[in-house]
Parts: C-alpha cells; structure tokens; sequence
C-alpha cells in the first residue's frame, strides 16, 4: 500500500477513536477530521495506483 | 515572607514565558526564514510585535482552563507551582540543548501535573480538564496537518496552469508575511495565556484574588510582554529543524504551513484549550511537504519530533515530582 495512504488511514482511526472522548459540542471537530483523513486516503491511493499503472504501461 | 516568594514565583513564571518565546521563536520565524522572505533579524521583530500584539485578539479562556481545569484548587501552593515551573523550565533546557523541537505547553502542564500529584497524590487531577488537553495534545498536530495538505493541494490546483512562476512566488512570499502575523498571533494567544494561568493559579491559591476571578490585566501584560522579549532574543537551533529538516519548504509551502497552523491555533484558543503550538506548525509543514510526494517529508526526523512529543510530560512531570521532593522538605 502507498505510504502516504496508509499515514492518512492511520490518522483517520485516531481521530475517530478519540471522538469519544471529545466534548459533546465540539466532537464533530475529530469525526469531520476522521472522514476527510479517510477520503484523503483513498484519493492517495487511487493516485499512487494510477502513476503505478501508468508507468508499467 | 510569603509575599517575597509569591513575587519571585511569579517572576519564574514569567521566565518561563520568555523561555517558550525564547524556545519557540523559531516556530514562529522557520518557514519565513527558509524560505528567505524576511532576514532572521526582522523574522523575529515581526514574530514578537504579533506575539505581543495577541492579547488585543484572544480572551482568557485558556488561562481559565489552566488556573482552574488541571488540578483541584486545594492542592495548588506556592511550591507544587515553583516545582511544576522548574520541571518545564528543565525540560525545555534538556530538549533545547538536544535540538528536539518538544513542546513548552506540554513540559507545563506535565510540570503543574507532576508537582501537584507528588504532593496530592493522582486524585488531584481533574479528569475532564485533563481529558481535553489530553485530547488536542493528538489532535492539533492532526488538524494542523490536514489544513495544510488540503490548502497546498488547493493552492497547486488553483496556480498549475499559471505560467508565470516569478510572479507567483512573489506572491506567495508577500502572502507569507501575513501567514507569518497570523500564526504569531495564535502563537502569542494560546502560549501566553498558559502563563497567565500558572499566575492566575498561584494568586488564587495565596487569596490575592477570589476563586472564580479573571485574569487581571497586569498579568494579561506582563505575560505577553514576556513572550514577545524571549522570542525577539530566540534561538537559531530550532530554525534548521522546523525549516529544512522536516521538509524543504517553498515559499507556497510556507504560507499554507503558517495559515493552516494559524486556524488550528484561532480555533483551539477561542474554545479555551491549551495545546502545543509547536507540535501544531510541526503537523502543517508535514502536510504541506507531503501534498508534494510522501519522501518530501524526513521522517526519520518527524520520528525524533514524535519522541519528544511522547517524553516531554513525563519527563516534565518527573522533574517537577523530584523538585516539589526537595522543596517540600525545606
């Protein structure tokens, strides 16, 4: 898996798993954090298989 | 006799403020520097005028939180506070002469910690205060990292069809200036206030002013002033690491990195949390090197910053644990 991917999956447990732990009122902080960390995962990947792709081609 | 030590602890205090100005200048002034925007000599007079210039913009309520949301009021004296302060001050001599970018927040609230559970034992603590600050200490470098991978993704989305690419980093650099006020400001805001809290702390707990007082204005003044000298005296050690050894930084690199540390900071200080200011700017340069390609960032590097971030409370708190020892049995 690409290395940044991974940094960004990792980061996005975190945060959802100190969610919980967050005051009521500011808890969406670390939920909105954990799913744009998800999403930048995914988009790292589908980057670096791209170039990965493009490159054996 | 009282009131000598409650004046010379204050002045410790205010010592250790010029310590964090002093230690974390370079935050302030890495990403201008290298990238050769201002000189070092006026890097850090722009750094500290905004330093000094935060108490116009921020409230008290991260003082409020350190005065009040640690430990429980009862344990704190004049010496659990002298012990708390030394084991900071300690810790941040260590890590400076180390040229480990750790955290003067989190040596403070280890130090203020360690101190007061050697006197109270670990019911001192008041678990929700704790808890936030427990919380942000992961999640401000995290914010400050998506923040500045997202604004240097949007900044070389929105520049890549630009051909003309002096004028672009003239750009940059001149937006730099701004992104360099900003970040000082939250710098000055969120830094001096935690010493406005230890002052706050120890004029509460020798009945100077009543449990559920405000900061009084002199301390707001003094705490910033403070601040402001030690970063126009700062070090140069810390410049190298924050500036090229994390990542080599662009001068669009540097604004997003500033900006996007400048909100996680804004945001932190205007909901009272204290958080490490260093660890914040460390998070948004990492994801601006990493919005280029993931072996911009040296992570070998990143590894030593993770270490002092994992040993400063401890290490402070031990410290301060061995001080309050030592005190105590005069």
């Amino acid at each position: 898996m690409d290395r940044r991917a991974a940094f960004f999956a990792i980061a996005a447990v975190v945060c959802a798993a100190v969610s919980p732990a967050t005051e009521t009122e500011i808890r969406w902080i670390p939920i909105a954090m954990a799913v744009g960390y998800a999403v930048l995962s995914v988009l790292s990947f589908l980057d670096a298989w791209s170039r990965h792709h493009d490159h054996n081609n | 006799m009282e009131s000598v030590a409650l004046w010379f602890v204050v002045l410790v205090a205010l010592g250790f403020d010029f310590v964090n100005g002093f230690h974390d200048a370079a935050n302030s002034i890495a990403t201008v520097v290298s990238t050769r925007v201002l000189s070092p000599r006026l890097a850090v007079m722009w750094a500290a005028f905004f330093n000094f210039a935060a108490f116009l913009v921020f409230g008290t309520a991260v003082a409020s939180t350190i005065a009040k949301d640690v430990v429980v009021q009862d344990v704190l004296s004049i010496g659990v506070i002298f012990a708390g302060l030394t084991g900071a001050i300690v810790w941040n001599l260590i890590t400076f002469f180390l040229a480990l970018p750790s955290s003067s927040s989190h040596a403070l609230i280890g130090g203020m910690a360690g101190a007061a559970v050697a006197k109270g034992g670990f019911d001192v603590l008041i678990s929700s205060g704790v808890g936030k600050i427990a919380v942000f200490i992961v999640l401000a470098p995290l914010l400050g990292l998506l923040l500045g991978f997202s604004l240097m993704v949007l900044m070389m989305w929105a520049s890549h069809k630009y051909q003309k690419v002096e004028r672009l980093n003239r750009f940059f650099r001149r937006g730099q200036l701004l992104s360099a006020a900003a970040y000082s400001l939250g710098h000055g805001g969120n830094d001096a206030q935690k010493t406005m809290g230890v002052i706050l702390a120890l004029l509460i707990a020798q009945g100077e002013v009543g449990p559920n007082a405000e900061v009084p204005l002199w301390v707001v003044l003094a705490a910033h002033s403070a601040i402001a000298l030690g970063t126009l005296s700062g070090g140069w050690r810390f410049v190298k690491t924050m500036g090229s050894k994390l990542t080599r930084l662009q001068p669009a690199g540097g604004m997003a990195a500033e900006t996007a540390a400048a909100i996680t900071l804004f945001f932190v200080s205007a909901r009272g949390i204290p958080v490490s200011t260093t660890h914040t700017i460390t998070g948004a340069i990492v994801g601006t090197g990493s919005a280029n390609r993931i072996s911009a960032v040296r992570w070998e590097m990143a590894r030593r910053v993770v270490w002092a971030w994992i040993l400063t409370i401890p290490g402070a708190a031990l410290v301060s644990a061995v001080t309050y020892g030592i005190v105590s049995a005069f």
